[in-house]
Formats: C-alpha cells, sequence, structure tokens
C-alpha cells in the first residue's frame, strides 16, 4: 500500500516536472528581458506582436499561409525523398551488386551538407519553388535512404529462410519480409528526415523568399523587430513539435505489433 | 503392409571448402513416417536438414522427394527451426496462413486449412493476436501449425524443443505426436535430446562423427503414446546411447 502511495505520488511529480520546466523558462525569460539594454523582448511584446500579426499579416499572408508554405516545401521534397530513397535503400540493402556498385557514391555524397547545394541549385533551378524542394530533397534522402538500407541489413536470416523454404520468390520475400521488418526503421528514418528539411527549408527562405517562417525570421530581421524573429522561433518549435508527435502516431499506427504489451 | 518411399536421398555430400560435413549419405523415409535424426553435437545434423529443406545445395549426390530433385517450389516443404520463427508482424491467423498464401493457394482454402489448423492446435482464441503477446510455447504451436497448414511432403524439424523447459517439451512432443497421427504428414525431426527421439520416432538414425554418415537405423515398435519407463523404452534409449558416445 505504502509502496503504491509512493509510486503515485512520484507520478505526479513526473506530470508536474514538465510544466515547471516551462515556467522556469518563461521566468528566466522575463528576468533577462526586463534588464539592461534590451537584448530580447519580452513574453508580453512577443505576444502584442503576434496578435498585431493576426490585424496586419506579413506580405499579405496569415500566418497559417506561412506556416503551411514552409510545410508543403518540406513534404514535396520528403515525398520525392521517400519515393527514391526507400526502393534505392531497399535495393542496397538486398542486393550485394547494388551495394558495391552505389555504395561510394552515396559514402561521397552523404557528408556533404545539403545547403552546400545551395549555389548549385539556385544555377539550375532559379530561386522559386523548384530550388527549394530540390535541395530540400537533398537534404532528406540520405536520412531515408540510410535507414532503410540499415533497416533491411537487420532482418534476422530466419525470417527469411522461414520465406524460402515456402518457396517465396525473391519479390515476395522483399514485399511479404523485408518491408514490414524495416518499416519502423524506415519510420525513424523519415522522422529525422522531417527534421533536417526543417532546418534546409528554414536555410532556403531565409536566402530568397516571400512566404514562409524562414522568410518571417529574415523579414523580422531586416526591420530590427526582434518579437517577430521570437514569435517565428516558437511556432518552428511548435510545429516541429507537433510534426514529431504525428510521425510518432504513425508509426504506432503502422508497426502496432512491435509495442509491448504491458 | 509396404510402404511408399517418399524421400530418398542419394549419397549426399557438403563440404565447406576443405571440410568435409557430411559423406556419402544414403537412406529412404517413407511416406507418412516419423524419424528422428539424433548424432554427436556438431556431426552437421543442421546442415543435413538445410539440405533436405534445399536451403544449402549439396555438394554430391541429391535429395529426391516423389522421385523429384527436391526444391521448395515444386514441393510443399515445411521447417521448424531451432528458434521460435513466427513473423512478428503477423498475427496467429495470418502467420498459420503464410505458406499456403506464398504458394498462392485459393482464398476459400487458405481459409480453411488455417481454421483447421488453429482448431486442431487450440489457437482460435488468439488468432488476432500477436506472437509477442503470447507465451514461447504458445508461440511454437503457431509455428507447428503453420507447418502443418501448409500440408507438407516434407516437414523438418530442427531441434524445435531445444531451449524450451521440460514441461513445455513433453507437451509440444505430445502435440506434435497428434497432430502427425491426424495429418498422416512425413515427419523428420533432428534432435540430440535421445529420449525425445525414442519417445516420438517410428525410426531412429544415427549419425556418425564428422564428416557425418548414417551410422544405424533403428526402428521403434512401441505404441504411441509411449511410457518413458517401459523397459522396452529404456533398453532403445541405452542402446542409442552407446552408439552415439559423444562424451
Amino acid at each position: 500500500m505504502k509502496q503504491r502511495l509512493q509510486i503515485t505520488r512520484y507520478q505526479i511529480l513526473l506530470n508536474i516536472l514538465p510544466i515547471l520546466s516551462i515556467v522556469l523558462f518563461a521566468g528566466l525569460w522575463i528576468l533577462v528581458s526586463s534588464g539592461e539594454g534590451h537584448i530580447i523582448p519580452s513574453p508580453g511584446e512577443v505576444y502584442d506582436r503576434a496578435v498585431r500579426l493576426f490585424e496586419k499579416p506579413i506580405n499579405h499572408v496569415s500566418l497559417g499561409g506561412h506556416i503551411w508554405a514552409s510545410m508543403k516545401r518540406v513534404l514535396n521534397g520528403l515525398v520525392f525523398a521517400c519515393l527514391t530513397g526507400i526502393p534505392l535503400g531497399l535495393l542496397m540493402g538486398w542486393s550485394k551488386t547494388a551495394n558495391s556498385l552505389l555504395k561510394p557514391l552515396f559514402d561521397l555524397i552523404r557528408p556533404i551538407p545539403a545547403l552546400a547545394w545551395i549555389p548549385l541549385m539556385t544555377l539550375w533551378f532559379g530561386i522559386g519553388e523548384s530550388s527549394k524542394i530540390a535541395l530540400i530533397y537533398l537534404g532528406t534522402l540520405m536520412p531515408v535512404l540510410v535507414n532503410t538500407y540499415a533497416g533491411v541489413k537487420m532482418i534476422p536470416q530466419l525470417n527469411i529462410d522461414v520465406a524460402r523454404v515456402f518457396g517465396a520468390s525473391q519479390l515476395q520475400i522483399v514485399k511479404d519480409i523485408v518491408m514490414p521488418s524495416a518499416l519502423s526503421a524506415i519510420m525513424a528514418g523519415i522522422k529525422t528526415a522531417v527534421g533536417t528539411g526543417w532546418i534546409v527549408v528554414l536555410a532556403a527562405e531565409m536566402i530568397s523568399a516571400d512566404t514562409g517562417l524562414g522568410f518571417m525570421i529574415i523579414r523580422g530581421s531586416n526591420v530590427a523587430d526582434l518579437a517577430l524573429v521570437i514569435f517565428a522561433m516558437l511556432i518552428i518549435g511548435l510545429v516541429g513539435a507537433f510534426l514529431s508527435v504525428l510521425l510518432t502516431f504513425a508509426e504506432r499506427k503502422l508497426c502496432s505489433w512491435k509495442i509491448e504489451i504491458k | 503392409m509396404e510402404r511408399r518411399v517418399k524421400v530418398k536421398v542419394e549419397k549426399l555430400c557438403k563440404s565447406f571448402g576443405d571440410l568435409k560435413v557430411i559423406e556419402d549419405c544414403s537412406f529412404q523415409i517413407y511416406d507418412g513416417e516419423f524419424v528422428c535424426v539424433v548424432g554427436p553435437t556438431g556431426c552437421g545434423k543442421t546442415t543435413f536438414l538445410n539440405m533436405l529443406s534445399s536451403l544449402l545445395k549439396p555438394t554430391k549426390g541429391a535429395v529426391l522427394i516423389d522421385g523429384e530433385e527436391a526444391g521448395p517450389k515444386k514441393h510443399n516443404l515445411s521447417f521448424i527451426f531451432q528458434e521460435p520463427s513466427a513473423f512478428p508482424w503477423l498475427t496467429v491467423e495470418e502467420n498459420m496462413a503464410y505458406g499456403l498464401r506464398a504458394k498462392h493457394k485459393d482464398k476459400a482454402y487458405i481459409k480453411e486449412q488455417t481454421e483447421h489448423m488453429m482448431e486442431l492446435m487450440g489457437l482460435g482464441k488468439y488468432r488476432r493476436s500477436y506472437p509477442k503477446e503470447l507465451s514461447t510455447s504458445t508461440e511454437q504451436k503457431i509455428v507447428i501449425g503453420r507447418a502443418f497448414a501448409m500440408n507438407p511432403d516434407l516437414l523438418l524439424m530442427d531441434e524445435p524443443y531445444g531451449q524450451m523447459d521440460i514441461k513445455t517439451r513433453f507437451y509440444l512432443e505430445d502435440e506434435v505426436i497428434r497432430i502427425w497421427k491426424e495429418c498422416q504428414k512425413t515427419v523428420v525431426f533432428i534432435t540430440h535430446n535421445i529420449e525425445e527421439a525414442v519417445y516420438l520416432a517410428e525410426r531412429v538414425l544415427i549419425l556418425t562423427n564428422k564428416p557425418a554418415k548414417v551410422k544405424e537405423e533403428i526402428i521403434i515398435p512401441l505404441p504411441h503414446p509411449r511410457n518413458v519407463e517401459d523397459p522396452e523404452f529404456v533398453r532403445i534409449r541405452n542402446y542409442i546411447t552407446d552408439q552415439i558416445r559423444w562424451w
């Protein structure tokens, strides 16, 4: 009984701590912003700026419009990355020939940050949407591909042998055994890719764009509107957290067999 | 009664590089027979079974099923591995149906076979559960059910109960005998446990040390279910133990 009580208390504490950390963070923010030199706008100023944003949207695009603009770019790049990265990862994981042919190439390209491609992409695709999507594609392809590849490599030989004894063809093995076994690794790759895609889109928008959250930050910076910069940063954090929750949910739905029954 | 030859193994040899694992192994298995293969640890029992299932190609010689070279595309083969090998991402029902589905069997037939096996194995109430939610012995029952559902020409079992506790093992040994009697399938069962072999098999093949060949065949005329304390049972068990002597 006593033990149970302790556990409950501990659980209450675990539930309070996240709130506490946010409160402490806000307190620190207020403290710093009220100090001399006005290093950073106070939470109140950021709130006021946010309200004004709804009255007078930036570039005649609402906040939702800016979020969607960034998100759409990430999604476009990510879809292309999945459409090429997953099949390539499966191929490289499954076929030794394909692996020895393609791996050196990817090993060479992988360490190059997506942002290093900006000049080339701008030259080839201009400064419009397509160059941004191409950059996001380059940034998200590797995490998807590498995780798919690792997922295939980690499949227990036993599962493949079972299918082989039952007379399954190579194609059946890939579809019935490899795909479901590698699915959670692929999902992990997509999660990482969303993070990378988000970094790349902001950088791309800060270079040239008239919509998007990166554009909001650059606009704030250009007119010394730090409250706007901080508000955009907060939104970026919230959207990122939301995407992460969404993907975790999707992963649970798709890989329900993996979840431990307590 | 004359029994029909189901599996014919002719002068089977397997080497990995210079290492001869199996040399000149020849024997026959009759239709519907339950054969146990015993032999010293590491004598190549698993290699032997992997060739029967065509997971490995023999270096020389052949394995014929119904007079044709054995192959997973031509024949209905089932293999029960040492480790539990149910697919974790499929439910019990989907696992049971997997082999039949891989062979593109008719949907109605798959349903009928799966239902029949689930009933036989008492797994109906778990049909929508995932293997992870069940005990190891239940998982092994899924695998046994999946293997028999195939209506296999040849069912190969590679020390399937090696890692189980004694109670589970006794229980699953009786289960496999019960289903074998019901389905009348040809079974080759590998084990290092001599008591298990004498308890299950109609015939026991004793393999020699590496390179392995068949040292002796022993027919066990006792009816199932067998009594491990029966003096005849004990005599056969002791005899086989003497023939192996791996310690």
